[in-house]
Parts: structure tokens; sequence; C-alpha cells
């Protein structure tokens, strides 16, 4: 670093350009500071991201025998997960669970995204900040406090809903726990992906809506053929990152197991699985090629939106 | 498609004023963007209707927080026994708050784990912020050889799950020693590729080339540009990051469940699904109450900061990383 010290800096011309062609030596240096920069993260990303998974790799090709110690075993791993449908009777779980709570969370996120775009709520300010506490809650504390309100003996719910003429509800009972599950993600998700909507939405330049108002457009086509689509590529991005985090569903059914045991079983969910198999029985080897595919799985389902997006022209 | 957003005004921390001036601003810039209701065609009816939608839902959001403030006040037995959404007597919230500082059932005490929930959050989310400035500085403000990739690869990181990652690091651990280490906690929690993106699309928007131009023609060192005059006008992108980190650290479970034992070492997460398992197997140990507080008090500080902060998350920053 050179000692200089900076003399009044002259103010900056608003907007980018490109900067000129450099001096090549002046280049390099450039070239090495910019590193330099980059490099801290690059170190901690190689050795906490790219060495673990390619480790897992690794493992992921043996197998560990009582006799004879870990041996070399190809694939095998890879196929007793595919054959079974241990693993993939979670798989279809989660996408279940996926295909319905993302749906019914982002309609309701746009619907009141665009009542608080639009000025049609009052004290939608307040109103934005209330749906957005649930972010900061630990998933772990909202399946705590969901499991206690669920919970069948003395949970409130219970009550409420004998109250309402349904007896003996038991909301985490093995067919009421999906949709049970499903209402806590909705309480968990709703106000984040309603905030990304409406800044998106507050993005839409005002006078398209003002010409669209000038013609008489009724206020459903402007919010569905107007508003909508100028929003796409943030749904877009909401549907993709919702589903990549649907599909690693692991804290609710974990916690929510302690309310009613049994209901959930160790293959419950992919993420589930991989931690009971791995942690629970050591069968370490297994557990990471459960971690490969369901990994793969997941980044087959992002590639192929980004180039759905890419074929629409939506992606850069 | 440009669905671009406004850019996140820099100047706005400069213009500083005081805050309830601010306020009044941003009130009235808001009030601004918002096209009168009637010119939609809308009646006055709409609006009471819309209103009662959000008070519905502003109460299904409220339920669980209300239930657990109630319910920290209560003994065991009336948790159990009386209405939920009101209170009973005794009035046990002191009582059970002094129970977070003991170790119950040898599981280790909630004030050990929210001392260690801190410390991770602190050091990973600071530091995963500090990496994130340097690397959104360096890929939005420098070329060198293998930027391109680099930050292809980076983008890319943002797809991998971290259902499948964790595994992954707990095999590398057990032959790195870092089992039962705090620096297996906090370590991987620098690496956040979200945040490397949202730093070098708010660099690119809020630092002008020209000012680092201007520097560098004057003689500054490049760190000395970085942290003189590239890092003050970063700030609102820099709280952005630091908000989502410390809240990604503080609400991680997965990691710390599987390579923690030590419950001394554990985490707020962890030692609450402890207590939550050992609540069902050892019937009379008392610890419903003290999941209930114990609940409460991991929320009370994520919420409150959430308040406080509430201009950096409102902004168009979240909104970066899916406006491409």
């Amino acid at each position: 670093m050179s000692g200089t010290a900076i003399s009044a800096p002259t103010r900056p011309t608003q907007g980018e350009s490109r900067s000129q062609p450099r001096h090549s030596a002046f280049a390099r240096r450039r070239d090495r500071r910019g590193s330099a920069f980059v490099s801290p993260f690059l170190l901690a990303f190689l050795l906490f991201m790219i060495v673990p998974l390619g480790y897992a790799i690794y493992e992921s090709l043996f197998t560990s025998r009582l006799i004879g110690g870990t041996v070399f075993s190809g694939f095998s791993n890879y196929s007793q997960i595919l054959g079974s449908g241990m693993f993939w009777s979670g798989v279809i779980r989660v996408i279940i669970f996926g295909a319905i709570q993302i749906p019914v969370m982002l309609i309701i996120a746009f619907f009141f995204a665009t009542a608080f775009d639009l000025g049609v709520a009052r004290f939608g300010r307040f109103f934005r900040t209330i749906f957005f506490i649930p972010f900061a809650v630990p998933v772990v504390v909202s399946a705590l406090m969901w499991g206690f309100l669920f919970e069948p003996s003395y949970g409130p719910f219970v009550h409420l809903a004998s109250a309402l003429g349904f007896h003996n509800t038991n909301f985490l009972s093995s067919s009421l726990m999906l949709p049970s599950i499903i209402v806590i993600a909705i309480w968990e998700w709703t106000g984040y992906n309603s905030l990304i909507l409406y800044t998106a939405l507050k993005s839409v330049p005002r006078d398209i809506v003002e010409a669209a108002i000038l013609d008489d457009t009724p206020l459903w086509k402007i919010i569905l053929k107007v508003k909508l689509p100028m929003v796409r590529p943030a749904i877009v991005m909401l549907i993709f990152l919702n589903t990549i985090g649907a599909l690693q569903l692991f804290v609710e059914p974990l916690i929510l197991n302690n309310y009613s045991a049994g209901v959930i079983s160790l293959n419950w969910t992919p993420v589930l699985y991989i931690y009971n198999t791995s942690i629970n029985d050591a069968q370490y080897n297994l557990g990471a090629a459960m971690a490969v595919v369901l990994g793969l799985v997941i980044v087959a389902i992002s590639v192929t939106s980004l180039l759905f997006r890419r074929r629409k022209g939506e992606f850069k | 498609m440009t669905a671009t957003v406004a850019p996140p005004d820099a100047a706005e921390v400069d213009l500083a004023g005081s805050r309830k001036e601010r306020r009044k601003r941003e009130r009235l810039e808001e009030r601004d963007g918002v096209i009168p209701v009637q010119l939609y065609g809308l009646k006055r009816g709409t609006v009471s209707v819309m209103t009662i939608c959000c008070v519905l839902f502003a109460i299904f959001t409220l339920v669980p927080i209300a239930w657990i403030i109630i319910n920290s006040t209560k003994t065991q037995a009336n948790i159990f026994g009386t209405f939920g959404f009101w209170f009973a007597r005794p009035f046990e919230f002191f009582h059970n708050f002094r129970m977070l500082f003991e170790d119950v059932d040898d599981d280790g005490t909630y004030i050990n784990w929210f001392g260690n929930t801190a410390l991770y959050a602190v050091l990973g989310g600071v530091g995963a912020t500090a990496l994130a400035a340097f690397a959104g500085y360096g890929f939005a403000r420098f070329q060198f050889r293998g930027s391109k990739v680099f930050f292809y690869i980076v983008i890319g990181a943002l797809l991998v799950p971290i259902g499948a990652i964790t595994l992954p690091l707990y095999l590398v651990y057990a032959k790195a020693h870092l089992i039962n280490s705090i620096w297996g906690m906090i370590l991987p929690s620098l690496v956040s590729p979200v945040g490397v993106y949202l730093m070098r699309t708010y660099i690119g928007l809020s630092v002008p080339r020209e000012l680092i131009d201007a520097a560098r023609i004057d003689g500054a060192g490049e760190t000395r540009i970085f942290f003189k005059i590239a890092l003050p006008l970063m700030v609102p992108g820099l709280m952005t990051v630091l908000l989502l980190s410390v809240v990604g650290v503080w609400n991680n479970y997965f990691l710390p469940l599987i390579i923690f034992s030590n419950n001394n070492l554990f985490p707020l997460t962890v030692g609450m699904g402890l207590w939550s398992q050992h609540a069902t197997t050892s019937g009379d140990q008392n610890l419903y109450p003290l999941i209930v507080m114990g609940g409460l008090v991991t929320i009370a500080p994520l919420i409150i900061l959430f308040l406080i902060l509430q201009r950096y998350w409102r902004g168009g920053m979240l909104l970066g990383s899916i406006a491409n």
C-alpha cells in the first residue's frame, strides 16, 4: 500500500463507465489486487464446500463391512439407493409437500403483496412488518411452538377443532402430519415471499399502470395482465428457491416426532433418511451416496429451471 | 425483462437527519408512489375487506407468538391444564426465567447455549460479511484472470443444498478433528455465496468506478481505497448481508446437531431440540415451561433486531438476488 494521503477526490460523475485500456504493469498489479480481495472467500469456499463435496463423492464409492473393513465397491451404494423404495418414498413425500405448500403460499403472498402495492389495505406498513416476523423465528422454535398448539391431548387447536364439531382430531397423526407441516411452512415463509413480491411489484413503472387505468382496464386485468407478467422473474426465482428448500424438509418432522412418536419414519424425508442412516446407524458411505443423489436431484431441478428461464429470455 | 429494483440508495445514509425525519420522509415517498385507490374504480368497501383479510392473516401469524408469551408465565401443570390463550395463576414468568440458568436433566444450561449461539452468530455472521464484502468488491471492481469463471462457480454454489453439504462436512471433520470444535461450526458459516452475490450487485450500483480511479490517480493504495472510500458507501448492503448471515447461523440446526456431542457447545436450536426430546421421555422433569420460556428468549432478540433494522430488509436488497 502506498503511503500517500488522498487529496480531496474529485466528485464522481453519476453512472458507470468502463475504465480505459490499462498500462500493462499497472494492470498486472491491479490483477493481483483483485485476486487478493477475492481469495479469502475462495479459500473458505474451497475448504468448506468443494473439498467436502469431493470427499463425499469419494466416500460414497466405498462400503464398510463388519469383516474386511472398508472396501471399494464402485456404484453399489448408488444402485442400493436408487433401487430401494426407502429413499424414493421420502423424495415423493417432499415433492407432494412442495407441490401443495409452494403454490398455496405464493398465492397468499401475491395476494397480500398486491394489496400492499395498490394501497388497498389500511396500515400496509404495519402488516408487512407483522407478516415478516416468522422469518426471524428459528425453524426449530417454530416447530416447537406449533407442536404445542397441535399436540393431541392438550393442544389448544384440538379443543378448537372439537368446539367446531371435529372431535378427536389428531393433527399429528400419520394422515394429518403432512398437512400440519404445510401449515407450519406457510406460517414461516409467506411473509418473506410476500415482501419480495411486494418489492418486485413496486418496481413496475407507474406510467404503465396509469396508461392502463386511462384505458379503463379493470383492476383484475391490471393485476393479472400488467403487473403479474412484470414480476414473473421474481416468481420463477421464488418457486425455485422454495423448491430447493422444500426438498430439504428436515427440522419440522424431526421436532414434531417428539410430540407424536412413531408417526415420522426414519426415511420420512430424504434429509431425515440421510441423518438416520449416517449419524444414527453409522453407515457413512451409504449416507454420503444419498447426499450426493439428493444434491444431484436438486441441481438437476435448478438447472432445468434456469434453462427454462434462459429459453424464455429471462435469464441473463 | 428488466425488473430491476430502484438501486439501493447509498446517499440515504449520508443524508442522515434525525430518525424521525427519515421515517417521515420514507413514509411520504411511499405515499407518493401509490396511485389513489379510487382511480382503479374501487369502492371504499374494498379497502375494508382487504384490511380484514390482513387482520386475519396477522392473527394467524401472531397466534404462536401470543401462545408462547402467555405460556411462559405458567407452570407445567397449567400449560397442560388451562386455556392456552389466557393467563393462569400462579404467575411463574420470573421463576421460569431463572430456571434457564440451571442445568436441568444434565442436558446443560440454556444460558450457556445462548452464549454459544451469540458467539457463533457474531463470529460467523461478521466473518461471512467481511469475506463477502472483500470478494464482492473484487468481483465488481477488478478484472483478473479467472474472475468470470470463479464468479460463475460462486453462483453455482447457490444451488448446493445445505442438507446435502452438511454430512460431507461431517465426514471431513471426522478426519480433520473438527468434531466438537467451535471452529467446525464457525468456519463453514463464513462461506456465504448469497452474500458475495448481493455485495457484488450492491457495489456495482453504489461504488462509482470514477471515485476509485480518482483515488488511484491521487496515489492511494488499493487497501486504503477499499477501507476509506468503498467501505463507507457499502454500509447499507453490508447491513443486509450481516442480517441474513446472522439469522442463517442463529437458525442453523443440522450442522451443529451432527458435529457436537458435547452439550456445552450446543447452540440454542440443538439444546432446545434435546429438551423437547427429553420432555417426552422423562415426564416429570418440568421441562415444558423451560422449553416455552427458552423458545421465547430465543426468538425475542432476532425479532427485536429485525424491528430495529427494518429499513435494511425493506429495501430492494432482498430482491437483488432475484432481479438478476
